[in-house]
C-alpha cells in the first residue's frame, strides 16, 4: 500500500495540472476570484507532491514505475524519478507557484483569464511530464505540450495592440520589419521550435529503430544499440538530431530567434517560459541523454564530437547572445538576450562534463547553474514586469531613477542582477565559477582555451549589461516619459504586495543560495555521483567542494572589467553611452550590427519565411494548376465562367419557377458543354498521362 | 462459441433498409419519412457498428456461408468497422445538414447503399465481387456529391467525379481482365498461386495489369496523379458527403488494394513497392504543398486529405517486407477517418450555419461557436500527429514500418511533409483562437452536430491516451491477414 502511494506521487505531479487545467473552464462559471485561487492552489498542490519526492534525492535513490502502454509494440508508459528528475521538478513546481501568485496580481482584471490560467496550468503540468517521463516518447508527449502552451500564452494578447508589440516598430534590417505582434511572435515560437522538434522526433525514432526501445532505463542498461549505431555510422547523427530538440526549445544557435521576440507575451509568461519551463526544458533533455551517450558511447568510444557540438553551440550562443543584450533597448529584452545566454552557459557545462575525465564535475556545474539562473530570472522578469506596470513602458531609456519610489523592486532586481552578473557570495557566482572551472577540466587542453576564453569574454559582457540594466532603470534622473507621469498626477509607485512577495522572495533564496553555494554544491556532488553511478553505472570521482584558482581570477576579473565599464557609464555616469555611440562611425555599426541581431534574424525571414512561400506558390501555380491542367488559362476561364453563370442564376430564380426550371436546364446545358471542352477533359488527360508515367516508371524498375 | 456470417448479415441489413426507406414516402408521406428516415438509418448502422464490434472483440467464431466470394475475417471486420463508424458519424450530422433538402430519404438510402459497397468490398475477396462491390460503392455516392440539385458547383463536382470515376472503373477492370487473363480465375487465393508458377516473361504483362490496379483505385485512394478531381468534388458536394469521401470511401479503396496488390506483391516486390513509395512520397508532398497555399478551407481539407493518402500508402509500400507496415495502415486508416470526418463535420456545421467556406471567416470562431472551433482543432491537431492524439501514434507505426521495411528515405519524407503540414492546419487553430471575429454574431450550434463532433473528439483524445486496445485490434487484424497469404 505505502509503495502504491509512493510510486503514484510522480503520476500526481503532472496529473494534478492536466486535470486541475481541465477543472478551469468549469470553475469560471463558479466566479473569477474562485478560479483564480484555484488556479494556483492546483500549483501548489502539484508542487507539495513534487517535494514529497525529495526524500528519494536525499538518499540518491530512484524510483521507477511503469504501465502498459501499447503492448504488442513493447512500448509503455512511466515516471522515472530519480535525483536529477526530482530536484528538477521541485526547481521548476516551486518557481512556477512563485509566478502563479504574481499572475494574480500582474493579470488582474484581463477579460481572458480563463484561457491564460488554463495554459498556464497546462503549461506547468507539461514541464513536469518532460522531466518524470521514463522514455523518449512520453517525454515527446510533454515536449509538444510545452510548445503548444508556449504559442497559446505568447499570443495570449491576441489583438495585436501596437502596445503589445515586441521590438521598435517602423524599425528596419535588410528590409525585415524587427517589430512583431504578439500573435506573430506566437507563431514564430511554434513554427521554430518545431524545427527542433522535428529533428528531435526523428532521433529517437532512429534510436528506437535500433534499441528497440524508448525506455530510458533499458538504454542505460543495454549498450547494444550504440554499437549498432556506430557500425552504421550514426552514432553522432542520432545524437546531435535528439541535440536539435533542445537547440529548438531552449533557444540556442541557430534557433535562438524566436526567444526575444516571445517577450510579446505577458511578463509573467515570459518569466514562466525563461526559469521554469520552456527553455529549461531543453537543458534537462540534454542532461538525460548527456549520460546516456557518455556511458554507452564508451563501448565504441566516438562520442567526444556530440559533447564538443554541444559545447561550441553553448558557448557560441552564450557569445553572441550576451553581445546582443548589450544594445537591447527593452528591459524585457535584455533579460531575453540574458536567459539565451545563460542557457548557452548551461550547455556548455554539460557538453564539457563528457569530455573531461570526471563527469560528474560539469554536470553538477550545470544543474547548479540552472537552479541558480531559475531563480534570480525569474525574480528579474517579475520585477521587470512589475516596472513595465508602473511606469507604462518597456523602454529602459524611458525610467530612470527609480531606486527612491520602487525600492524594495530595486533591492530585489540588483540582488537578482548581482547573481547573474557573478558577484562573490550570491548564487550564480558559484554557479558560474563551477562552470569554468569544469571547462578547465577537460583533457584537451587546445580544445579548453578557446571554450575557456569565449566563455570569460561573455562573462564580461553579462556584468556590463547587468550593470547597464540597473543603471539605467534606477539610477541617473528620470526620464522625460516619467516626468510628464508625475506631471498628470500619476506618480510611480511601488508594485502591489502580491506582485512584490514572489519576486522579493526569489530575491532572498538567491542570497541564501549565495551564502550557502558550497555546501548546496556538495549535496549535487552527492546525489547526483549516485544517480550516475546507479543509474548508468559510470565511475565518477566525488570531489569536495574546491576553488580553482584560475577559473576564480578569471570570473573575478571579468566582473571587474564589465562591472567597471557598466558602472561609469550608467551608474556613476561619468561618461556618456550616446556622445561614444555618436563619436565614431565604427562603433555606430558595431552597435547596428548588434541591435539588428547579427542579422541573423532578416537573414531567416528572407530565406525561409519568404523563401518558402515562393516555394509554395510556384509549385501550386506551375505544377498543380499549370503542368498538370496543361498550360492555359483554363483555370481563370472557368473562374469567370462560373461567376457569371452565377450572376444569371440569381437572377433566374429570383425571377420564379418557371423561369428557374428553364434556367436550370439552360445552365446545366452550358455546363455540359464546358465540360465536354473545358476542365474536365484535362483531368482526365492528366488521368491518362499517370497511367503513362506509370507505365513507364515500372519499365524502368522492372 | 457462436458463429456469425458478418458480411451476410451486414448486406442483409443495408440493402434492405435501403430499399426500404425510399418507399416508405408513399406510406408515411415525405415530410414524415424524412425524420424516419434519418433515425431509422442511424439505427441500422448502429446496429451494424455493434455486430463489426462483437466480431472485432472476438466474442463469435467468423464464418462465411460464401468463403470463395466474401471471406470474414478481421481485415474485413476491421475496415467495415472503419467506414460503418463513419457513416454513422455522418448519418448523425445529416440530420441537421440535410434537413431543409426535400429528398431527404432518397439521401439516406444512397447513405446505406453506399455504406453497403464499402461493407461488401471490405471482405470480398474475389476479383469480380471487388468490381460489383466497388461500383455499388461508386454510384450513389456520384449522386450523393451532386445532390444539392440546385447549387452549380455540387453539379460540376458530381459530373466531374461522375467522368473521371467511370474512366477509373474501366481501367480498374482492365487490370482485373490482365490478372484473370495470367491466372485464369478471379479469386485471389487461386490468383495468388496461379502467379507464383508465372512464367518469368509474362512478368512485364502483370506490371502492366499492376499499373492499371494502381490507376483503378488510384482515384479513389485519391494518390497523385489521379488526385485531381477531389478539390472540386469535396468543395461541391454537401459537406457530409465529403466527409463520406474522404473518411470512408478512401479507406474501403484501401483495402480493395491490400487485399488485390498482397496477391501481386510476390511475383512484382521490389518494383511494385518502390513505384508505390515514388507515388506515396508524390502524393503527401503535392498535397501538403498545395493545401499551403488554399484559399477555402473544404479544398484544404481536400488537399490534406490526399496527402493524409500518401501516408496510408506507406503501408502499402512495406506490405512485403514489413509486419508493421499493415497494421500501421490499418490503424491510421481508423485513426485518420475519425480525424477527417470529424474535420468535414465540424466544416459542415459552420457552412451549414454561416454558407461559407473561406478560411478567412473561420476568424474567432472560438468564440461563436465553441464546440465546433474545438472539434475542429482537435482533429486538425490531430491530422498533425501532435500527441497526445491519435494521429501521432498511427503516424509513429507507419514511419517506423517505413524504416522497418527499408524505406527511411519515405520515412523521413512523411516526417517532413508532417512538419510542413502544420503549417496550413496549425494556421486555422490560429484563426480559430487567436484572431477577432469578422462580424459579432453568436450561432447557434445545433445538437445533431455538437453531440456527434463532442463524441468524435472524445474518441480521438481518448484513444489518443490510450492508444493500445485500437492498435491491438488493428495488429491482430493484420496478423491473421499476412498469416493467411
Amino acid at each position: 500500500m505505502v509503495e502504491l502511494v509512493n510510486a503514484s506521487i510522480p503520476w500526481l505531479v503532472f496529473g494534478v495540472p492536466f486535470i486541475g487545467a481541465l477543472l478551469i473552464p468549469f470553475l469560471s462559471r463558479a466566479g473569477d476570484q474562485i478560479r483564480n485561487y484555484i488556479a494556483v492552489a492546483i500549483t501548489f498542490v502539484s508542487a507539495v507532491f513534487a517535494l514529497m519526492m525529495i526524500p528519494l534525492a536525499l538518499a540518491g535513490e530512484t524510483l521507477h514505475n511503469q504501465v502498459a502502454w501499447i503492448p504488442s509494440l513493447g512500448i509503455t508508459a512511466g515516471v522515472l524519478a530519480d535525483p536529477l528528475s526530482v530536484l528538477m521538478a521541485n526547481v521548476v513546481a516551486w518557481i512556477s507557484l512563485a509566478i502563479m501568485i504574481y499572475s494574480l496580481g500582474y493579470m488582474k482584471g484581463d477579460p481572458n483569464l480563463t484561457r491564460y490560467w488554463f495554459f498556464m496550468i497546462f503549461f506547468i503540468g507539461s514541464m513536469q511530464l518532460i522531466v518524470l517521463s521514463d522514455n523518449f516518447l512520453q517525454l515527446f508527449f510533454g515536449w509538444e505540450g510545452v510548445g503548444l502552451a508556449s504559442y497559446a500564452l505568447i499570443g495570449f494578447w491576441n489583438k495585436d495592440k501596437q502596445s503589445d508589440y515586441v521590438g521598435t516598430v517602423g524599425h528596419k534590417a535588410w528590409g525585415i520589419a524587427t517589430a512583431f505582434s504578439p500573435s506573430h511572435a506566437g507563431m514564430k515560437a511554434f513554427v521554430m521550435t518545431r524545427v527542433g522538434d522535428v529533428s528531435f522526433l526523428i532521433g529517437i525514432f532512429v534510436l528506437y529503430f535500433f534499441a528497440g526501445t524508448f525506455d530510458f532505463t533499458l538504454l542505460a542498461q543495454e549498450h547494444g544499440w550504440a554499437v549498432d549505431l556506430a557500425r552504421a555510422g550514426l552514432l553522432i547523427p542520432v545524437a546531435v538530431l535528439i541535440f536539435g530538440g533542445a537547440i529548438g526549445k531552449s533557444a540556442q544557435f541557430p534557433l535562438q530567434e524566436w526567444l526575444p521576440d516571445a517577450m510579446a507575451g505577458p511578463t509573467s509568461v515570459s518569466a514562466l517560459i525563461h526559469a521554469a519551463t520552456m527553455v529549461n526544458a531543453g537543458v534537462f533533455l540534454v542532461a538525460r541523454i548527456g549520460p546516456l551517450f557518455a556511458t554507452a558511447a564508451q563501448a565504441v568510444n566516438l562520442i567526444a564530437p556530440f559533447f564538443e557540438t554541444i559545447a561550441w553551440i553553448g558557448v557560441f550562443t552564450a557569445f553572441l547572445a550576451a553581445s546582443q543584450a548589450m544594445v537591447a533597448k527593452e528591459v524585457k529584452k535584455v533579460l531575453a538576450y540574458s536567459t539565451i545566454s545563460q542557457i548557452g552557459f548551461m550547455m556548455l557545462a554539460l557538453g564539457v562534463a563528457g569530455l573531461s575525465a570526471n563527469f560528474l564535475s560539469g554536470f553538477i556545474a550545470g544543474f547548479f547553474h540552472f537552479t541558480s539562473h531559475a531563480i534570480f530570472k525569474a525574480a528579474l522578469f517579475m520585477g521587470a514586469g512589475a516596472l513595465i506596470h508602473v511606469t507604462h513602458t518597456k523602454y529602459m531609456s524611458e525610467m530612470g531613477g527609480l531606486r527612491k519610489e520602487m525600492r524594495f523592486t530595486f533591492i530585489a532586481m540588483t540582488i537578482a542582477a548581482g547573481a547573474l552578473a557573478g558577484i562573490p557570495l550570491l548564487s550564480g557566482f558559484w554557479s558560474k565559477d563551477a562552470i569554468l572551472a569544469s571547462v578547465l577540466d577537460i583533457n584537451s587542453f587546445g580544445l579548453a582555451m578557446p571554450l575557456f576564453a569565449l566563455a570569460t569574454i561573455t562573462a564580461v559582457m553579462t556584468a556590463f549589461y547587468s550593470a547597464r540594466m540597473i543603471g539605467m532603470i534606477f539610477f541617473g534622473k528620470k526620464s522625460q516619459h516619467l516626468e510628464e507621469m508625475e506631471k498628470e498626477g500619476k506618480p510611480v509607485h511601488e508594485a502591489s504586495r502580491l506582485m512584490l512577495l514572489p519576486y522579493l522572495a526569489l530575491a532572498g533564496v538567491t542570497l541564501l543560495l549565495g551564502f550557502t553555494g558550497p555546501f548546496f554544491e556538495g549535496f549535487l556532488d552527492f546525489s547526483f555521483a549516485s544517480h550516475l553511478e546507479q543509474g548508468f553505472g559510470m565511475v565518477v570521482i566525488e570531489a569536495p567542494f574546491s576553488i580553482n584558482p584560475v577559473a576564480l581570477a578569471a570570473s573575478l576579473g571579468a566582473l571587474a572589467v564589465g562591472g567597471f565599464f557598466g558602472y561609469s557609464f550608467y551608474i556613476g555616469r561619468r561618461f556618456d553611452p550616446g556622445k561614444v555611440l555618436a563619436s565614431s562611425g565604427f562603433v555606430r555599426s558595431i552597435h547596428a550590427f548588434l541591435e539588428n541581431r547579427w542579422y541573423i534574424n532578416s537573414i531567416y525571414y528572407i530565406v525561409f519565411v519568404n523563401g518558402s512561400l515562393r516555394v509554395a506558390t510556384f509549385l501550386h501555380k506551375w505544377v498543380e494548376i499549370a503542368i498538370l491542367n496543361r498550360i492555359n488559362s483554363s483555370v481563370t476561364n472557368s473562374t469567370q465562367y462560373f461567376s457569371s453563370i452565377s450572376g444569371k442564376f440569381d437572377r433566374y430564380v429570383v425571377d420564379g419557377v418557371v423561369t428557374g426550371i428553364a434556367s436550370i436546364s439552360l445552365f446545366l446545358s452550358k455546363l455540359l458543354t464546358k465540360i465536354q471542352t473545358g476542365v474536365t477533359e484535362q483531368y482526365v488527360f492528366g488521368f491518362s498521362t499517370g497511367i503513362i508515367f506509370l507505365v513507364i516508371l515500372m519499365s524502368i524498375l522492372l | 462459441m457462436a458463429k456469425l456470417d458478418i458480411p451476410l448479415i451486414l448486406i442483409g441489413a443495408l440493402a434492405s433498409a435501403a430499399l426500404l426507406i425510399p418507399a416508405l414516402d408513399v406510406g408515411l408521406g415525405k415530410v414524415r419519412n424524412a425524420k424516419f428516415s434519418a433515425y431509422f438509418t442511424m439505427l441500422i448502422l448502429a446496429f451494424a457498428l455493434l455486430i463489426l464490434t462483437i466480431g472485432g472483440l472476438g466474442l463469435v467464431t467468423l464464418d462465411s456461408s460464401v468463403p470463395n466470394l466474401l471471406q470474414n475475417d478481421l481485415l474485413g471486420v476491421f475496415f467495415g468497422f472503419v467506414v460503418i463508424l463513419v457513416a454513422l458519424l455522418v448519418t448523425v450530422a445529416s440530420f441537421d445538414y440535410m434537413k431543409d433538402n426535400p429528398n431527404v430519404s432518397i439521401y439516406y438510402s444512397f447513405l446505406l447503399f453506399t455504406s453497403l459497397g464499402m461493407v461488401v468490398l471490405s471482405f470480398a475477396v474475389d476479383l469480380l465481387m471487388i468490381f460489383v462491390a466497388w461500383e455499388l460503392m461508386s454510384l450513389p455516392t456520384f449522386i450523393l456529391a451532386g445532390f444539392m440539385k440546385k447549387d452549380k458547383l455540387s453539379n460540376e463536382a458530381a459530373v466531374k467525379y461522375f467522368i473521371l470515376g467511370a474512366l477509373s472503373s474501366g481501367i480498374l477492370l482492365y487490370g482485373m481482365s490482365i490478372i484473370f487473363g495470367l491466372s485464369g480465375s478471379t479469386n485471389l487465393n487461386v490468383v495468388l498461386n496461379a502467379l507464383t508458377d508465372l512464367s518469368p516473361n509474362m512478368i512485364p504483362v502483370a506490371g502492366f495489369g499492376a499499373v492499371m490496379l494502381i490507376a483503378g483505385f488510384g482515384l479513389k485512394l485519391s494518390i497523385v496523379p489521379f488526385h485531381m478531381w477531389i478539390p472540386d468534388a469535396y468543395e461541391g458536394a454537401p459537406t457530409t458527403v465529403s466527409a463520406l469521401l474522404s473518411a470512408a470511401t478512401k479507406k474501403a479503396g484501401f483495402v480493395a488494394a491490400i487485399r488485390v496488390f498482397a496477391v501481386i506483391f510476390p511475383l512484382l516486390r521490389f518494383d511494385l513497392s518502390m513505384s508505390l513509395a515514388i507515388i506515396a512520397i508524390a502524393t503527401m508532398t503535392l498535397g501538403n504543398l498545395a493545401a499551403l497555399t488554399q484559399k477555402s478551407m473544404t479544398r484544404m481539407l481536400a488537399y490534406s486529405s490526399i496527402a493524409q493518402g500518401g501516408y496510408l500508402l506507406i503501408g502499402l509500400v512495406v506490405l512485403p517486407t514489413s509486419p508493421l507496415g499493415l497494421s500501421g495502415l490499418l490503424y491510421h486508416s481508423l485513426n485518420h477517418a475519425l480525424l477527417q470526418a470529424t474535420a468535414f463535420i465540424a466544416v459542415a456545421a459552420f457552412r451549414h450555419k454561416t454558407s461559407k467556406t473561406s478560411i478567412s471567416s473561420y476568424n474567432g470562431l472560438a468564440r461563436v461557436m465553441p464546440i465546433t472551433a474545438f472539434s475542429l482543432m482537435i482533429s486538425l491537431l490531430g491530422l498533425v500527429g501532435i500527441p497526445p492524439l491519435n494521429g501521432f501514434w498511427s503516424k509513429l507505426v507507419l514511419f517506423t514500418a517505413a524504416a522497418d521495411g527499408g524505406f527511411a528515405w519515405l520515412a523521413l519524407g512523411g516526417l517532413v511533409n508532417s512538419a510542413i503540414s502544420l503549417g496550413y492546419y496549425g494556421i486555422i487553430v490560429k484563426r480559430m483562437y487567436m484572431d477577432e471575429p469578422t462580424e459579432k454574431v453568436s450561432i447557434k450550434e445545433s445538437f445533431p452536430f455538437t453531440a456527434v463532433l463532442l463524441i468524435a473528439s472524445m474518441i480521438i483524445i481518448l484513444t489518443g491516451i490510450f492508444p493500445g486496445p485500437v492498435y491491438e485490434f488493428a495488429s491482430r487484424a493484420s496478423i491473421q491477414f499476412l498469416s493467411g497469404i
